[in-house]
């Protein structure tokens, strides 16, 4: 294979993809006219708009007003909680000191990942700001104490009057479970690092962890038998693991278990039936009482486990409300209907 | 600055056409560069030679937009240095990005000619617009940008194992379109 005519063959590609994933590095001058994809949204909550939040709430009397309680209230507002009933989110207690800190704010399990929500400070404004030309500074990492394991963390929003920093951490769920056992102890010390620069980084913390639990609806979908028309192949489709974050589909096909654990050699085997996982679930829907329809959209990855293949899949924009769900389809055929 | 007055600039052979283009998008140029080139020295060179191309080429050309004009050339110059420099070295993000690349084309397939770059290049256009914007969007800033796997999870808010699955399944769908399309040797 000749590189260099491979390196040319992806230059060569369409001018307008180019210019559509083109993102303008922070020392650039922009223009009015400049387009951003808009991969990652970032806020800057002033206090006042904060208040406001809290007025148009109903809440009245608001003595302690804090921005971890303005976050809190965007957070569970733009993440669709209270509407979507997810249970399974947590607030924590705000009003104390910050450890080292750090103050935690909300956490949700989406089934792989658990997501923490914190505060940190004080954060400078040139601290906090955006990466600077070619260097991908500062980059925002959550790891537990005392242990090897840990995730990533990034910025979700900046109070510039206050110097918070709000990161959304992503702790996958198998480290905090090796980390517990590791620890001997379910509540373990995490801490959160920004790193600045190669050799310079700042952490803040260590504060107490639990994880915290999963909610789970799981639709026994008995073994229903799909064929899909564009790959011809018959799949069972066994299950759906739904949470308000994330799903996974159980499948069943011929031969899944040895396709699965040889995927990545045998490519061409497994092939058509990758396919066929993704195309039930991109096709198979969720249907609320209100008539909308819901998608997992495809799968990030898939894993054979206890007879069947697991597709995964989460979504970060809001929750679905996984009480509402009044049939699953796929096709012309019904999975499952509530009675 | 408007797009529009720096090549007015360029075409009046003022030398501020070049402190404009680099005010405007020096940090971008750099990236593009900076991606490929693991040596500063040569990514300043490639930065360098790319304003210089542009000084000779503007005019009579006046690309528009400006900004993939200058990238697409300080890519082209980035990747040129590269494989001249690559004899004897190994690694480094973009000898990843390249390991992926070849991930892409289907077993028996080889890109021996300018020809043969030029159709690979039509079919990735082809499979791109099949893609949903933020699929694209990843594949692009990976496969022409070079983008570290790291950068891109925190722009676009995943795990870099998210990311890393994600770019997999991408190319798979790449080389099954590219089989789909009879793309053979």
């Amino acid at each position: 294979m000749n590189r260099e005519l491979l390196s040319k063959a992806f230059g060569n590609i369409e001018e307008s993809f180019v210019l559509e994933a083109y993102r303008p590095v922070s020392g650039d001058a922009r223009s009015a006219s400049e387009r951003i994809v808009p991969m990652k949204k970032k806020r800057i909550v002033t206090l006042a708009l904060a208040a406001a939040l809290i007025l148009a709430l109903g809440i009245t009397a608001y003595a302690a007003w804090s921005i971890h309680a303005a976050r809190q209230q965007e957070l569970r507002a733009e993440l669709k909680i209270d509407e979507n009933n997810v249970s399974s989110y947590v607030e924590y207690d705000a009003s104390d000191e910050p450890a080292g800190g750090l103050v935690l704010l909300s956490a949700v399990n989406d089934g792989q990942t658990q997501r923490i929500y914190v505060n940190i400070s004080p954060v400078s404004e040139e601290e906090a700001s955006d990466p600077k030309g070619s260097e991908p500074f500062p980059v925002y990492a959550v790891s537990i104490e005392g242990t090897e394991f840990g995730g990533n963390a990034q910025k979700y929003a900046y109070d510039k009057d206050t110097q918070t920093l709000t990161l959304e951490c992503f702790l996958p769920v198998d480290n905090m479970k090796k980390a517990a056992a590791e620890l001997g102890t379910d509540a373990v010390p995490i801490f959160v690092q920004m790193i600045t620069g190669i050799d310079t980084s700042r952490s803040f913390g260590p504060i107490s962890f639990t994880m915290t639990g999963q909610q789970l609806r799981v639709f026994d979908l008995g073994n229903a038998l799909y064929h899909d028309p564009e790959t011809d192949k018959d799949i069972e489709i066994v299950g759906l693991d739904l949470a308000p974050f994330g799903a996974v589909w159980k499948v069943h096909y011929e031969g899944d278990a040895a396709l699965q654990a040889r995927k990545f050699e045998d490519w061409q085997a497994y092939k058509p039936w990758c396919d066929l996982e993704e195309n039930v679930c991109k096709e198979a829907k969720i249907v609320f009482s209100d008539g909308s329809e819901f998608s997992i959209g495809g799968s990030q990855y898939s894993y054979y486990e206890d007879g069947a293949v697991h597709l995964w899949n989460s979504w970060k924009l809001s929750a679905i409300n996984i009480d509402d769900v009044q049939r699953i389809v796929i096709g012309d055929m019904i999975l499952w209907e509530a009675k | 600055m408007e797009d529009g007055k720096i090549i007015s600039l360029f075409f009046e052979r003022s030398e501020q056409a070049i402190e404009e283009l680099n005010r405007k998008y020096g940090a971008a140029v750099k990236k593009t560069a900076a991606n490929i080139l693991d040596d500063r020295l040569d990514v300043e060179e490639c930065v360098n030679d790319a304003y210089l191309r542009v000084w000779n080429n503007i005019p009579p050309h006046a690309p528009d937009p400006l900004v993939g004009y200058v990238c697409r050339i300080a890519r082209n110059l980035a990747v040129n240095r590269y494989h001249a420099n690559r004899a004897e070295k190994r690694g480094g993000n973009y000898a990843l990005v390249l390991e992926e690349m070849e991930e892409c084309i289907p077993s028996g397939v080889n890109i021996e000619t300018e020809y043969d770059a030029k159709e690979l290049g039509a079919a990735i256009s082809r499979f791109l617009s099949t893609l949903k914007p933020e699929d694209r969007f990843l594949f692009v800033r990976r496969y022409w940008y070079a983008d570290p796997v790291a950068e891109l999870a925190v722009v676009t808010n995943g795990s870099a194992n998210r990311i890393s699955v994600r770019l997999f399944r991408l190319r798979e769908k790449l080389k099954r379109s590219l089989m789909k399309e009879g793309f053979l040797a």
